[in-house]
């Protein structure tokens, strides 16, 4: 079947402002966005510029507005888009060439929240490994799903007006570690997510999970975070 | 303006080439040593193969079997890898194999756990008990996931979009290595006290394969070669029994060994479970090797299925447990196929998995023949043999990994002077300029030509007639190559790197042939039609070498010998019981 493409253009060599440009290509009811992207580059415009690499939906790296909604170009069936299909780069963040943006400020907000285990820094190396229940362990099986792809952080309102405004990935991110049994730096983290960029900016807009290509509840883990911010239970 | 310099300089102790399992543990290793690491990969962060490694990772932690020990482990490796590994390397990876779990764990990887809250382990093919530790079909993505957050938390950099294009040696010893970046084309040279090569395998060259596209593509093979490392064992490669046979562009795609332990049949079309014929005791979980040749024989006999393939049934386990233990599985064939396996069986075929061979190491520090240089994971070869069990290669890329950096960190410490070399760099710079003009080939079909020629001529059944074929294809393609079509533009270096790659490949795939002309027996993955039985006299090492003027040299060297006490019990416990050690 036929597919119509609206890309949003942008070189910033060249061009003053993004603009559309129009393609079509051939493609089949079973394949992805992504695949007809690359049938633009590969036939049409070499110059077309995107970031992916997996093409699995598991790197992360292809997110895309696509007809309005945040999502992975490697994931959206050709079938499922309506034409003609509109795309434009993530928005919240600088636009360095076509779909292609700065992520810096993302992963500066991932960084903020210290995403890594945190031990006990009174507990002796354990010769072997802590114990930590199947239902400890379910506590933060959702938020371990994440793959930095930043659909639900440029799709927050909140994160596209407000510089300091951490956003839902790195909430996420932080949920993961503030409930996993084994992890001592809970509140450190909640102190600094009680701060200016933390989670209290949030608005419940409900954008990042209904943009996250893993199906986290992300706005479920932001909601337990603010709670164990209020309430000091984690 | 000052005009652009024709390429920036970077300068570290440690340079690791590789973002992966091994790569990244290198990292963390050199920078807890004491030393500057940086990490250097073709791709985004937390994108290396590693994270498609789905089922799990092996150590004796006898969580489930406590009559299991370290010494079982090496018996299970070292005789299902047919008495090809090297026993120290063996014997480093099964000792070392909990501490480097113990480590993960503390740095926050979510395994799964038992119902008491220690690491759960599961029953992987042909090992006799249950050791392999996993997070449900997403083990590896698991493992780079921890490691990655140790490597932000020691603030370790890693520089993506990096294609290494050639090691800098002088006078024996590495120096650090040349790279551009695939989008910008900018190019760095790393300087380094030490270098560990972490890059993979070599089986994207196969037409089917488990491999991503543009990965393991042999190229981390040619440079240790290049470089003047010797590589072995390169015609010993794993083809995986089920990957996936549709949609074509996803051919080859792995379906987890996780499958058949979780208790997953094998049925050919006429619904029959041909594993009772192949090895009645072991079944399904039988080792790597048999059950590829099994599916192979089965699909090469007319009694496959619509794709060419045979069916791997899990459907009586029921749906909750697969969505509990194959989710990544379940989600994969309703995306790819729009099949639920919980109700149908899946249709798979053999597909190149794993190079068992690769650059020749020292089993203590991984150190390769050139000074400086280190490799660690499946860019080596050592541990395998003819076959790799399941889940000991994630273990691999840990152990090693880690003894690599350490080793390379010791080096950066214990050097006065490092030799550098201008004129090598400037050579180097002088072969990507050379590589950028207008050519009449282009990379993706001579590449299409030489995977189809890999999978007819050096597959899951190989002969001489084929082999001999197979070679003289590469040297038509090598012909080709300095005509190849690379011109960077606006959109990227994407096409400089294809061409390095395809050059890695074909030398690679060189380097396997050669060896499988001279192994002329049947010993595991390698199954020759005109040699069907194992010769003793063929325990050993093929190793090849590139001469200076560009040659290969090919020759045999004997294999390490064992310890006593264990190379008995090997030969004792040759038989296997295959009672409870499916998961039904």
């Amino acid at each position: 079947m036929k597919v119509h493409l609206r890309l949003l253009r942008f070189n910033p060599e060249t061009d003053g402002e993004p603009h559309f440009e129009e393609y079509t290509v051939e493609a089949d009811p079973m394949d992805r966005l992504l695949d007809c992207l690359h049938q633009v580059k590969w036939r049409h415009d070499s110059s077309l510029a995107l970031r992916r690499s997996c093409a699995h939906g598991i790197c992360g790296s292809d997110t895309m507005l696509i007809n309005g909604v945040n999502a992975l170009a490697c994931k959206v069936l050709v079938k499922d888009m309506k034409q003609p299909v509109t795309v434009e780069p993530m928005r919240g963040l600088p636009v360095i060439k076509d779909f292609i943006v700065d992520m810096e400020p993302f992963f500066a907000g991932y960084r903020a929240v210290k995403p890594w285990l945190i031990p006990d820094p009174d507990a002796h190396e354990p010769a072997r490994e802590r114990i930590q229940t199947p239902d400890e362990r379910e506590r933060f099986d959702d938020t371990t799903k994440c793959i930095l792809c930043a659909a639900c952080t440029t799709s927050c309102p909140i994160f596209w007006s407000d510089t300091e405004y951490v956003g839902p990935a790195a909430i996420v991110n932080a949920h993961r570690f503030i409930f996993d049994s084994r992890d001592y730096g809970s509140r450190e983290r909640l102190q600094i997510l009680s701060g200016k960029g933390g989670v209290f900016k949030c608005r419940t807009a409900f954008n990042c999970t209904a943009a996250c290509p893993r199906g986290i509840k992300v706005t479920k883990a932001i909601q337990e975070v603010k709670r164990a911010a209020l309430y000091d239970t984690f | 303006m000052t005009p652009r310099p024709p390429f920036r300089t970077s300068v570290s102790n440690v340079l690791i080439i590789g973002t992966g399992g091994a790569g990244l543990r290198a990292a963390i290793a050199a920078h807890e040593a004491g030393t500057e690491a940086v990490v250097i990969g073709k791709r985004a962060r937390k994108d290396a193969h590693t994270v498609l490694a789905a089922g799990g990772i092996n150590a004796v932690l006898g969580t489930r079997d406590p009559e299991d020990s370290w010494e079982q482990h090496f018996i299970d490796t070292w005789r299902d890898g047919y008495y090809l590994g090297n026993p120290r390397v063996i014997e480093l990876l099964v000792r070392e194999a909990p501490s480097v779990i113990g480590e993960l764990e503390q740095w926050g990887c979510d395994f799964a756990r038992t119902p008491d809250g220690r690491l759960d382990q599961r029953f992987f093919g042909a090992h006799k008990y249950r050791r392999t530790c996993y997070a449900g079909d997403y083990t590896g993505r698991a493992m780079i996931n921890a490691l990655d957050a140790r490597v932000t938390e020691l603030d370790i950099p890693i520089v993506e979009n990096q294609h290494v294009s050639r090691l800098l040696v002088e006078d024996g010893s590495c120096f650090g290595a040349f790279a551009f970046n695939l989008s910008s084309g900018e190019r760095t040279v790393y300087i380094a006290d030490a270098v560990v090569l972490a890059t993979g395998g070599h089986t994207r060259i196969w037409r089917k394969s488990s491999s991503r596209r543009d990965e393991n593509n042999g190229d981390g093979m040619y440079l240790a070669l290049q470089a003047g490392c010797r590589l072995a064992d390169m015609e010993l490669v794993q083809f995986h029994p089920t990957g996936m046979v549709a949609p074509e562009e996803m051919a080859g795609t792995l379906v987890t060994e996780a499958v058949r332990g979780e208790g997953g049949r094998l049925f050919n079309a006429s619904r029959e479970r041909y594993m009772t014929r192949y090895d009645a005791e072991r079944m399904e979980l039988s080792t790597r090797d048999r059950v590829a040749l099994a599916n192979y024989t089965e699909i090469t006999q007319g009694r496959g299925g619509p794709h060419g393939g045979v069916f791997l049934d899990v459907s009586h386990i029921g749906k909750e447990q697969i969505l509990k233990k194959l989710p990544r599985m379940y989600r994969q064939f309703i995306e790819y196929q729009m099949l639920d396996i919980s109700r149908h069986p899946m249709e798979v075929a053999p597909t190149a998995h794993y190079s068992m061979g690769g650059v020749v190491v020292d089993p203590e520090t991984h150190a390769t023949d050139v000074a400086g240089l280190f490799a660690a994971g499946e860019t080596t070869s050592g541990l395998h043999g003819a076959n790799r069990l399941g889940g000991n290669s994630l273990t691999e890329t840990l152990v090693f990994g880690r003894r690599a950096g350490a080793a390379a960190a010791a080096r950066a410490q214990s050097i006065d002077v490092q030799v550098r070399s201008r004129s090598r760099i400037e050579e180097a710079n002088a072969e990507l300029d050379s590589f950028i003009k207008e050519g009449t080939e282009f990379v993706r079909p001579l590449q299409r030509a030489l995977r189809d020629n890999m999978w007819e001529h050096c597959g899951v059944v190989r002969s001489e007639q084929g082999l001999k074929q197979g070679l003289q294809k590469i040297e038509e393609l090598k012909d080709l190559l300095p005509q190849v079509d690379v011109r960077p533009t606006s959109e990227g270096y994407d096409d400089l790197g294809h061409a390095l790659n395809l050059r890695g490949s074909l030398f690679s795939a060189q380097a396997s042939l050669l060896g499988a002309v001279e192994r002329r027996e049947t010993r595991g993955a390698h199954n020759r039609s005109d040699y069907p039985q194992l010769d003793e006299k063929l325990t050993v090492n093929l190793v090849s070498r590139l001469t200076r003027d560009g040659e290969f040299e090919i020759s045999a060297e004997p294999v390490a010998p064992a310890p006593e006490h264990l190379s008995h019990w090997a030969k004792d416990d040759a038989h296997l019981e295959a009672k409870g050690r499916l998961l039904e």
